[in-house]
């Protein structure tokens, strides 16, 4: 009798769950490019019959909610989006899914990716678990009319004896920083906040000299020439050529110096570009451009990679909607339009849509510097990895540490951390 | 009394008494020491996020790992002076507004309604405020103190100043719970000693010592120790307003433990940091409760 | 050692509530002064005015014969006794008693010589150790008499330091005093609302009433010769009977106070005071000790009463009866111990009608008559 009543109860279940409309449950960050997702959902319910429900929360709690759901046998995610942070850890403990066999079956094109995207939130050692959602890379913001001032051109060459202009390599855009500071104007604001917006930041202090995280074998190559002289660099700009508290700021409050148009330069994630033009945010609408930063030459850039994949959890409930839905705002059409509204695009067939260049003036900038940017290391430690960079970082700034104390602490580290992934023999 | 067994209806009425405290008693069980063994019982393995499973177990290695880390006992010494320098400032500044306002009677209880405030509001809302306020260029305390001369200050971006800075901000936040619990301590003080001293000759000062302290001793310890617990626990002030720096000036130990099970993904080795953190609090606290006894 | 004066004191807590209202009043130096009243009456307040513990709305306080209206308590050199002791919890009862001292800069032998010798005379010498709250009620009554005593101050004020105290040891602690007060010598003022105490204790009896004063005297004066039907009712247990009567006739052996159907003769010596109100409504007063069973000569008249109740105390007996026939007031009066009588009995009784006090019906002021001795 029980269990004909059991038995009941579940078939009555099943009805339901079939009767009912099938429900896309994804855990999103609180962004600009989630609100563009989010506007464009009723058409993909209108389309698919599918609902989506986003749950939208901040970069903070994201990994504690994920965690729990993802080691769970039946998770209550049907989609998730990754931080690159995390696609080692993700990874190593298996719970995403590989896409392989359903991007063939449904003949998704993966090629249209920005490659240095796909290697970040894309494929793992030749699988693929992610589609590529978004991306941050970081850029230079400048502004365009202090550059373009006739008395400022004049006073550079005198100075320095070379031409004010868009700067081609690092060490230019250093002596503009020099330059700037003056007259209660400073010549770049920093993000010294630890963990993540020091070690983001700094990433490009590195590449932009040239140097590297590690080499082939996952040697750390971090305290040398270039890896010393980028902390050193970073200090100065701090000290020196920033405004005071830089050490302790984190992106917002770094924004809001440049916003106000008290510097001269910000490196910073290229979704800021947009709020820059927002009178409502900013008081120097119109005089701020986006550019790769400059490499050791003009040939090479400096930036530091960073996006966001979705991906289908391992613990989904209904991957087979999940992936619906992920074909859909994945496709070239919502992709244009998400970054029409304001994205951060991944595809390079959007980068290159006339429509969109013509509404972005930067965006070539923007596949420039995608095109050159790097990546950050990528191994299950990776968010123990910023933490450490963010310490030992954070000490050398504040003089509590040399710059090559503190790079001889992160790369041991790091080889510690990497050695124990396997990545390091 | 000895040689005087208790009769049978004694001890019918103690096996009633144990039976109707043991749903509470369990609960109290599941609630409270099922965690704390739980986390015992994690801190003895190699239990990590990537492998959350007790396959391996590790003895005491997590807890010798735990006090070799130079930077947990970086965290360990800041969190003990963070402590010492919050508890005891915020019971001065506590107990001097709880004797003024325990003079009040006009308006108390709008006082009373201002000074909870902060201690309702949310400690991330209190970071990120204070975080704006404290902006070293946008920040009104900047523009405050440049109006009169000084400043600016790097409140937050300063090894020296960054936590103090924080010690401030948590007094600010939490001064008020100090006040409202002195001063209901205060209240309930018998006046008659008061007029007995005064007439014994003591002045303000004399009573403060003589009659005031000694009679708030009990309330004055619970208070502390209350306090103390809480900002052995700060985190979410570090987590909004510093990271812990700059560089690892403000890195107290629950925002160490957090960073070391979600980020480093270590919970063996974070619960056992916890479990040290547990025996310090639990030593500190059985000392406290047997000195409030022995006066008494 | 000082007298204290009250000139005209006057407390107003607020604006509005008069707490004492112009109180003048003289203690002499060594004299002990009992306040009685009901409570709420002020005598608390005046006390805690004379100790400076409330300050004075108007008027002037003298102590020793200076303005101590602005002088802190500590320096006006009394000390106070309060109703629950107000001791140092947290002090052992040699450091309650030396508190006062230390603040005041004695010397450590002289503290302790005088702790002794305050902890002999009230026998509290094994307790010096102990915390009030390891001591019963007695004990600490006896150690916050000890505090005030080892100041050795000019007055000490007590305010109803025996009401916490059960009946027998209030009684024990009564004589104590009393006995202090002849040693030691010093003024003391003492706040009570027992007639017994005041009775007892007293060399002189202040009643108040509302925040005034009604009548000060010795006891004795005061029970003999209430000015008002409040003091007449207010001092000794059970207080005098206060019946509803009327004068009437005139000329010798015709004056009369008629009470319901009794009727008391007023004596010869009163008549001439008294005969100007024949005919008016008054209050009649009767001392349940003046009613006797046998007559007295021709000081008393006789008083037939129905029993209503006899109540049983021992020493004596008090009798509940109706003043001249069922339905008349209901009087109480003082009997031997082996007075007996039944419910409902009628009763001749004898009234020692030279002790008959007569108030004004309206106001309650006594009439004024000739005192007798």
């Amino acid at each position: 009798m029980f269990k004909k009543l059991l038995l009941g109860s579940v078939v009555a279940l099943g009805f339901t769950g079939s009767a009912m409309a099938e429900t896309v449950n994804i855990l999103m960050e609180g962004v600009p490019d989630t609100q563009f997702v989010k506007e464009l959902i009723p058409e993909f319910t209108k389309e698919t019959g599918i609902e989506v429900n986003l749950e939208v929360v901040n970069y903070a709690e994201m990994h504690t909610k994920l965690v729990p759901q993802l080691v769970s046998p039946q998770g209550s995610y049907s989609a998730i989006v990754v931080d690159f942070y995390w696609v080692g850890e993700f990874v190593k403990a298996g719970w995403m899914q590989p896409l392989d066999e359903r991007i063939k079956a449904d003949n998704f094109d993966t090629s249209v990716y920005v490659p240095a995207l796909m290697d970040l939130v894309g494929q793992v050692d030749g699988t693929t678990y992610m589609l590529p959602f978004y991306n941050y890379a970081m850029g230079l913001t400048y502004r365009t009319d202090l550059l373009a001032d006739a008395q400022n051109q004049a006073d550079f060459k005198a100075k320095y004896g070379m031409d004010l202009k868009v700067p081609a390599t690092w060490d230019e855009y250093l002596k503009q920083v020099e330059f700037f500071t003056k007259d209660g104007m400073h010549g770049v604001v920093n993000q010294g906040l630890r963990p993540d917006p020091i070690a983001m930041e700094w990433s490009n202090y590195l590449f932009a000299n040239g140097g590297t995280y590690h080499d082939a074998d996952w040697n750390p190559t971090l305290n040398n020439e270039a890896g010393v002289k980028a902390v050193e660099q970073y200090k100065t700009m701090i000290d020196k050529f920033g405004p005071v508290g830089s050490a302790s700021f984190s992106f917002d409050e770094a924004f809001n110096v440049m916003a106000q148009g008290k510097a001269y330069s910000y490196i910073t994630y290229n979704f800021f570009r947009t709020a820059y033009d927002d009178p409502s945010k900013s008081a120097v609408v119109g005089k701020v451009e986006i550019m790769p930063v400059p490499g050791p030459t003009p040939e090479q850039g400096g930036s530091l990679n960073g996006a966001w994949g979705w991906a289908i959890p391992k613990s989904s409930p209904n991957p087979d909607a999940a992936w619906t839905f992920l074909k859909w705002v994945e496709s070239k059409e919502i992709a244009k339009k998400r970054a029409l509204a304001g994205g951060s695009p991944t595809r390079t067939d959007v980068f290159d849509d006339p429509d969109l260049n013509a509404k972005y003036a930067y965006f070539p900038a923007l596949k420039q510097m995608l095109l050159t940017s790097h990546n950050f290391p990528v191994f299950t430690y990776t968010p123990q990895l910023v933490e450490v960079l963010g310490r030992e970082l954070s000490l050398a700034v504040a003089g509590e540490k040399s710059p090559s104390d503190a790079l001889a602490a992160i790369e041991a580290e790091m080889a510690e951390l990497a050695r124990k992934d396997g990545k390091l023999k | 009394m000895s040689g005087i067994k208790a009769s049978a209806a004694d001890r019918r009425d103690a096996r009633f008494g144990y039976v109707l405290a043991a749903p509470s008693l369990t609960v109290l069980f599941l609630i409270i020491l099922f965690p704390v063994l739980s986390a015992l019982y994690t801190s003895l393995h190699e239990y990590t996020l990537i492998a959350p499973n007790f396959d391996i177990f590790t003895g005491f290695d997590n807890f010798r790992l735990a006090l070799a880390d130079a930077e947990f006992r970086h965290s360990a010494w800041l969190t003990i002076r963070f402590v010492i320098g919050v508890v005891l400032l915020e019971f001065v500044i506590g107990f001097g507004i709880a004797l003024m306002l325990n003079k009040v009677e006009r308006f108390k209880p709008i006082y009373y309604a201002i000074l909870l405030c902060p201690l309702l509001m949310n400690p991330v809302i209190v970071g990120l405020i204070w975080r704006m306020f404290l902006h070293p260029n946008l920040g009104i305390v900047n523009y405050l103190l440049s109006t009169v001369g000084l400043g600016p200050v790097n409140w937050l971006g300063d090894t020296k100043i960054a936590i103090w800075t924080v010690i401030m901000v948590d007094i600010w936040h939490q001064v008020s719970f100090m006040i409202v619990l002195l001063l209901a301590g205060l209240a309930s003080l018998p006046k008659e000693p008061y007029e007995a001293a005064r007439v014994d000759g003591a002045n303000a000062f004399q009573c403060f010592i003589h009659i005031t302290l000694p009679m708030m001793r009990t309330v004055i310890i619970v208070t502390l120790l209350i306090r103390l617990i809480f900002a052995v626990k700060t985190y979410d002030l570090i987590y909004i307003m510093t990271r812990g720096g700059p560089g690892v000036a403000t890195d107290l130990v629950s925002y160490f433990i957090y960073r070391t099970a979600f980020v480093g993904l270590n919970i063996g080795e974070a619960s056992a940091m916890s479990i040290i953190l547990l025996t310090a609090i639990l030593g500190l606290t059985a000392y406290l409760y047997r000195y409030m006894r022995s006066i008494r | 050692m000082a007298g204290i004066e009250l000139r005209n004191i006057s407390k107003v807590y607020g604006n509005a509530v008069l707490a004492v209202d112009d109180v003048s009043l003289e203690i002499k130096d060594g004299e002990f002064m009992i306040f009685l009243g009901p409570s709420g009456c002020g005598k608390s307040t005046t006390l805690r005015m004379i100790g400076g513990l409330e300050s004075i709305s108007k008027g002037d306080l003298l102590i020793g014969g200076k303005r101590m209206n602005d002088v802190d308590p500590a320096d006006r050199d009394i000390a106070i006794v309060f109703q629950n002791y107000a001791l140092y919890p947290h002090m052992t009862v040699a450091g309650n008693l030396g508190f006062g001292l230390k603040l005041r800069g004695f010397d450590r032998a002289e503290i302790d010589r005088r702790i002794r010798a305050i902890s002999d005379m009230l026998g509290i010498q094994p307790l010096l150790d102990r915390k009030p709250g390891q001591l019963s009620g007695g004990q600490r009554q006896r150690v916050a008499l000890g505090r005030a005593l080892v100041r050795e101050p000019k007055a000490f004020l007590l305010d109803e330091p025996l009401s916490n105290l059960d009946a027998k040891l209030r009684a024990a602690m009564r004589t104590e005093l009393i006995k202090l007060h002849h040693k030691v010598g010093t003024t003391i003022v003492h706040v009570t609302h027992d007639q017994i105490e005041a009775m007892t204790m007293g060399q002189r009896i202040c009643i108040m009433k509302d925040g005034r004063i009604v009548q000060v005297g010795a006891p004795l004066e005061v029970y003999r010769n209430p000015v008002n039907t409040f003091v007449a009712g207010f001092l000794a247990s059970p207080p005098m009977n206060l019946v509803a009567g009327r004068l009437e006739g005139e000329g010798q052996g015709t004056l009369k106070a008629v009470v319901g159907a009794a009727s008391l003769p007023i004596p010869d010596a009163f008549r001439a005071a008294y005969a100007a109100r024949s005919g008016s409504e008054v209050i009649v007063g009767l001392r349940p000790e003046d009613f006797h069973q046998s007559p007295m000569g021709d000081r008393s008249s006789p008083a037939s009463v129905v029993v209503v109740a006899v109540e049983l105390l021992g020493p004596e007996v008090i009798l509940v009866a109706e003043l001249g026939g069922t339905g008349g007031p209901e009087i109480m009066a003082r009997m031997p111990r082996d007075f007996m009588a039944r419910p409902g009995a009628m009763l001749q009784l004898h009234y020692d009608l030279t002790q008959m006090h007569l108030f004004d019906a309206a106001s309650g002021t006594a009439l004024s008559r000739p005192q007798l001795a």
